[in-house]
């Protein structure tokens, strides 16, 4: 619609502001998603990494990182005994709060036994731990704090070294460090505590029945890693997606604004414009068109705009704090178009019904 | 000057409704976030501040109790109540679990509480009774109102039945809630006999709970002592250090929306009215007198903006309580001084396009036909 | 020279360059006493609306100069110009140009502190003006809710607050019906005539000619020799008398659009004799 195109591209500054601000809402929600598909990718890293098929833990315990797991003793060797089992990695495990340069950072103990597995999966640099006194640390928070090989760390009461740092190990809210089992015995003052078991089963067990059979014995609980980490998503997942929600529909709120307020302005300046039209007998309908085109283009040159600002911002944001992971799906792209989409026809609806109620006769008015 | 500014402002209502919705929404989004931190940063407290201790003992190099652990050896008890200054010492254990209510999973930090403990204990009672016997727990009540449990219910604590004999209130966030049980229950399912959490301590009135705790760490080998004041900062600095880079992220964001906004909103404006500003211009105002009123419009608009944002907020802060949900916002001033300071700028910054604009007008183009 | 208000010294306007150069006004002048009214009339496109905006400093001559009180307005920069504009002139627009956010009475004391009148004295002087132009019942009306010749008493008011020598209208009764137009013509002259302010007026009305002491005709950017119009008694059409058909009748002169309307009137003289006498 040639009428449309003219009018709207006919103040390029207010045009050009119209699509950053629709741009920025589109970003805004982009970067959101993403960031919450960065977090539940890292939230799950241990468990997508780590040795075996199916965990064992506490009775009542269907999570890694919600609720501290304590086996009842003997509970591994139970464990072994059972058919189908090939291997059994104990690990023991808690939170615990990290005090570096006076800043609080929660992180995610894993203690087990370098032998076995069930420890760190990508070393960057250094060694696993071979004695008690050993730790294995973030490589990406160790950078935040100054921290590398052969320094030296105080947690609990006791003094550990650095003497090897991982990849993949962070997120924004916490991070996983390893020692040995025997070293997080000590600290928990839990001697042969074992928090979890990560199972093999034999090549061609059945894991339900498997699991079935796991979980009768007394005071332990079996699930796949799948669920487990499936679990951690949804617990996450329940504690943000409330802001999360609240922040998008702001975002989306703002962009339909933004449109709304362009379009509904080059409306009623035009309003002669549209009064002859009408006067010349178009119908309705074709002057619902001109306003609706000018909102969609707004808004759809403001969505490629708000990906690429939000690729843009999310490289920034990646390089500047590495322990945020923001992860663009393109399948989010659909959903910044639609929600771009969404945000015209919602703002096209007032000046429309304006112009339905216009009367042709405002021709004749100077 | 300011007067046209004003009713320049006024006379479009419609225009003036979505700039100042937009504007107030852009900052909404930096006040409800800040406010939502600064609610759960409040609420991680609650059990310290309310738990009747003046000191926290934890084991050595352990000063929180949200994703932490702490343990020490049962037999130090005696040790800390031969300390001078000490009244009353409470052991409490402490884990983080699920209280499973029918299907639902709630995220919680279960308390043993040892029987009739003076301190430690449920603070803000509901309803039913405050102190858990053999297999019973208090619950928070918004955790039971949005499963539906009622008194007499039963829940799941760390893979055990429990009945549910009193509901309590201000235990509940976003993040998980409190549970409480007894210290028997607890050490039966999970603990060794000669292990608890953490110590509470009562001083005799008058002293100082920091000297105390300095006293006690000095005193007995492997552990912290802390006032209580003292162990809620740094409990709320968990909350406020893993924030920051989040809340700095979110604030740019809110002040590019807002500036994109006020500053169509302004140019939008402006541009209207620029047969008006020409005849300004032609009867002889000068083009400073021009910039006042467009500053003056900015901010006015700015300043309703961040009124009605301030207003959505408390709204907010308002409802979401009310609709059963763990989530409590607290508007601090300093969010409130910042978002004000963002808007001035945001102000001064969007009315720089259209005053350039005025400059340009040619007060010729008054006649006929602009 | 001090006699004069406004003095046009061979003022010139030319706009573009070389190939695709435009004279609006060529070679103009003329000088306006106080208490004088000069009505500029014209075709269409005659240049008479650069010529007003030079006059009223907000276009300047590529040649010439404008004296207004003995100063060179045209050879003053941007800066000096918003101050002139504002105390020495007084605007009055086809369209009246009123701020539509303001009432009538803002309207007018904007202007007054523009010029560095505070609030109140402002306000009480518009307030008493608008009076005097019979809207003291209209004082706090929008322009939205005024009529044409309301809105245009109010730029009028606007025009006159600042005291100005000069008062420039650019078709003020364009916009109004033939009893308010007459009304604000005879507004204009007693503002020239009682105030000793000196007006000049654009327009196409040719009603102002009864109010107006001189009569300049623009054509193509130049003053041609001032015309006596005179109406065709046949079909009512206005006519110049040096380029119209012509007609003596018992010594009376009558002027004719065309050779049919001359014969026609030959034919049955009485009949349109009345017409013509009640002419002006």
């Amino acid at each position: 619609m040639s009428l449309a195109h003219r009018n709207l591209f006919q103040d390029k500054t207010r045009l050009l502001l119209s699509v950053a601000g629709v741009a920025l809402a589109v970003m805004l929600i982009l970067i959101l998603s993403g960031f919450l598909a960065g977090m539940n990718h890292q939230i799950t890293s241990y468990l997508n990494n780590s040795p075996g098929s199916v965990m064992v833990t506490q009775k009542g315990v269907v999570n890694m990182l919600g609720a501290t797991s304590l086996l009842p003793p003997g509970a591994d060797v139970q464990v072994e005994a059972e058919q189908g089992v090939e291997q059994v990695i104990p690990i023991l495990s808690q939170f615990v709060i990290l005090d570096l340069h006076d800043k609080k950072l929660p992180a995610y103990m894993i203690g087990y036994d370098p032998g076995q597995g069930g420890g760190p999966w990508r070393i960057r640099a250094g060694r696993e731990p071979q004695t008690d006194d050993e730790m294995v640390f973030d490589w990406v928070l160790a950078g935040r704090h100054d921290l590398s090989l052969g320094d030296s760390l105080d947690l609990m009461g006791q003094t550990f070294k650095i003497v090897g740092l991982t990849d993949g190990t962070t997120s924004w809210m916490t991070s996983f460090f390893f020692i040995t089992r025997k070293a997080a015995e000590n600290l928990l003052r839990t001697p042969g505590a074992v928090s979890f078991l990560l199972i093999t089963p034999v090549e061609g067990t059945n894991s339900e029945d498997l699991i079935r059979r796991l979980d009768d014995l007394p005071g332990i609980n079996a699930l796949t890693k799948a669920r487990m980490a499936a679990n951690d998503l949804e617990l996450f997942a329940n504690i943000f997606s409330m802001p999360l929600r609240l922040m998008v529909a702001i975002a989306f709120l703002v962009g339909t604004m933004i449109v709304g307020l362009v379009i509904y302005t080059a409306t009623v300046e035009r309003q002669r414009e549209y009064g002859v039209l009408k006067a010349i007998g178009a119908p309705n309908r074709v002057l619902y068109r001109v306003v609706t085109t000018q909102a969609l283009f707004a808004s759809l040159a403001g969505s490629l705009v708000g990906i690429l600002l939000a690729y843009g911002l999310a490289g920034w944001i990646m390089g500047a704090r590495p322990q945020f992971l923001i992860v663009l799906d393109p399948a989010d792209m659909l959903w910044a178009l639609l929600s771009g989409l969404g945000m015209a026809l919602a703002a096209a609806l007032f000046p429309a019904r304006m112009i339905a109620g216009l009367a042709p006769a405002e021709v004749f008015r100077k | 000057m300011i007067l046209l500014a004003f009713h320049n402002l006024f006379q479009n209502k419609t225009r003036l409704v979505i700039s100042v919705g937009g504007v107030a929404l852009a900052l909404l989004l930096i006040l409800s976030l800040d406010a939502i931190f600064a609610g759960v940063e409040h609420q991680i407290t609650a059990y310290i501040d309310n738990s009747g201790a003046d000191i926290f003992v934890a084991q050595k190099d352990v000063r929180n109790m949200h994703m932490a652990a702490s343990a020490i050896p049962a037999s130090i008890i005696d040790q800390v109540k031969a300390i001078e200054g000490v009244e009353i010492v409470t052991p409490i254990l402490y884990v983080s679990n699920m209280v499973v209510t029918g299907d639902k999973r709630n995220l919680a930090y279960i308390i043993g509480l040892t029987e009739n403990s003076p301190i430690g204990g449920v603070w803000n009672l509901a309803s039913g009774r405050g102190q858990p016997g053999k297999s019973e727990t208090i619950i928070d009540r918004s955790i039971a109102e949005m499963s539906d449990v009622e008194l007499g219910d039963t829940v799941e604590i760390l893979g055990q039945r429990f009945t549910v004999v009193g509901f309590s209130n201000e235990t509940a966030n976003i993040v998980n809630s409190i549970a409480f049980i007894s210290l028997d229950d607890f050490q039966a399912l999970r603990g060794s006999p000669d292990v608890v959490s953490f110590l509470l301590i009562k001083t005799h009135s008058g002293l100082s709970a920091d000297a105390v705790a300095a006293l006690l760490e000095s005193k007995i080998d492997g552990v912290t002592a802390l006032s209580r004041t003292a162990f809620s900062s740094q409990e709320r600095r968990v909350v406020k250090d893993m924030s920051t880079d989040v809340i700095t992220i979110m604030n740019l964001i809110g002040f590019l929306i807002g500036l994109a906004v006020m500053a169509l909103m302004v140019y939008t404006a402006i541009l209207s009215r620029r047969k008006e500003f020409g005849v300004l211009k032609a009867l002889g105002a000068r083009n400073g007198q021009l910039y006042q009123v467009v500053l003056a419009q900015a901010f006015m608009s700015v300043v309703l903006g961040f009124g009605l944002g301030v207003v959505f907020v408390l709204l907010l802060s308002g409802i979401i309580p009310r609709l059963g949900l763990p989530l409590s916002l607290e508007i601090r001033p300093i969010s409130l001084l910042k978002v004000g300071g963002t808007s001035l700028i945001i102000a001064a910054l969007s009315a720089i396009l259209p005053i350039r604009q005025i400059s340009g007008f040619d007060p010729a183009m008054v006649f006929r036909g602009t | 020279m001090t006699d004069t208000t406004l003095n046009v010294d061979h003022v010139t306007k030319r706009y573009g360059s070389s190939s695709t150069e435009v004279t609006a006004v060529k070679d103009v002048s003329l000088s306006v006493k106080p208490g004088e009214i000069v009505l500029i009339m014209g075709p269409s496109g005659s240049g008479k609306t650069t010529l007003l905006s030079m006059l009223g400093a907000l276009l300047k001559p590529t040649e010439g100069e404008i004296h207004l009180n003995g100063t060179i307005i045209s050879a003053l920069s941007e800066k000096h110009l918003p101050d002139i504009r504002l105390k020495q002139f007084g605007f009055i627009f086809q369209d009246f140009n009123l701020l539509s956010a303001l009432t009538a009475l803002e309207n007018v004391s904007i202007v007054a502190e523009l010029a560095g009148m505070k609030g109140v004295a402002a306000r009480k002087k518009s307030a008493e003006l608008l009076a005097d132009l019979g809207l003291a019942g209209r004082l706090n009306f929008l322009p939205e809710k005024l009529s044409g010749g309301e809105k245009q008493r109010v730029a009028i008011a606007r025009a006159l607050i600042n005291n100005p020598t000069l008062i420039l209208a650019d078709e003020p009764t364009a916009n109004l019906d033939s009893k308010i137009g007459h009304e604000i013509m005879r507004l204009l002259r007693q503002i020239a005539k009682e105030q000793n302010r000196s007006v000049v007026i654009v327009s196409h009305d040719q009603r102002i000619k009864d109010i107006a002491d001189h009569v300049l005709w623009l054509e193509d950017g130049q003053f041609k020799e001032i015309v006596s119009m005179a109406i065709d008694p046949v079909c009512g059409m206005s006519v110049e008398r040096e380029k119209a058909f012509h007609l003596s009748l018992n010594g009376m002169d009558y002027y004719f659009c065309a050779k049919g309307c001359r014969d026609e009137f030959a034919a049955d003289a009485e009949k349109y004799q009345q017409t013509n006498e009640a002419s002006f």
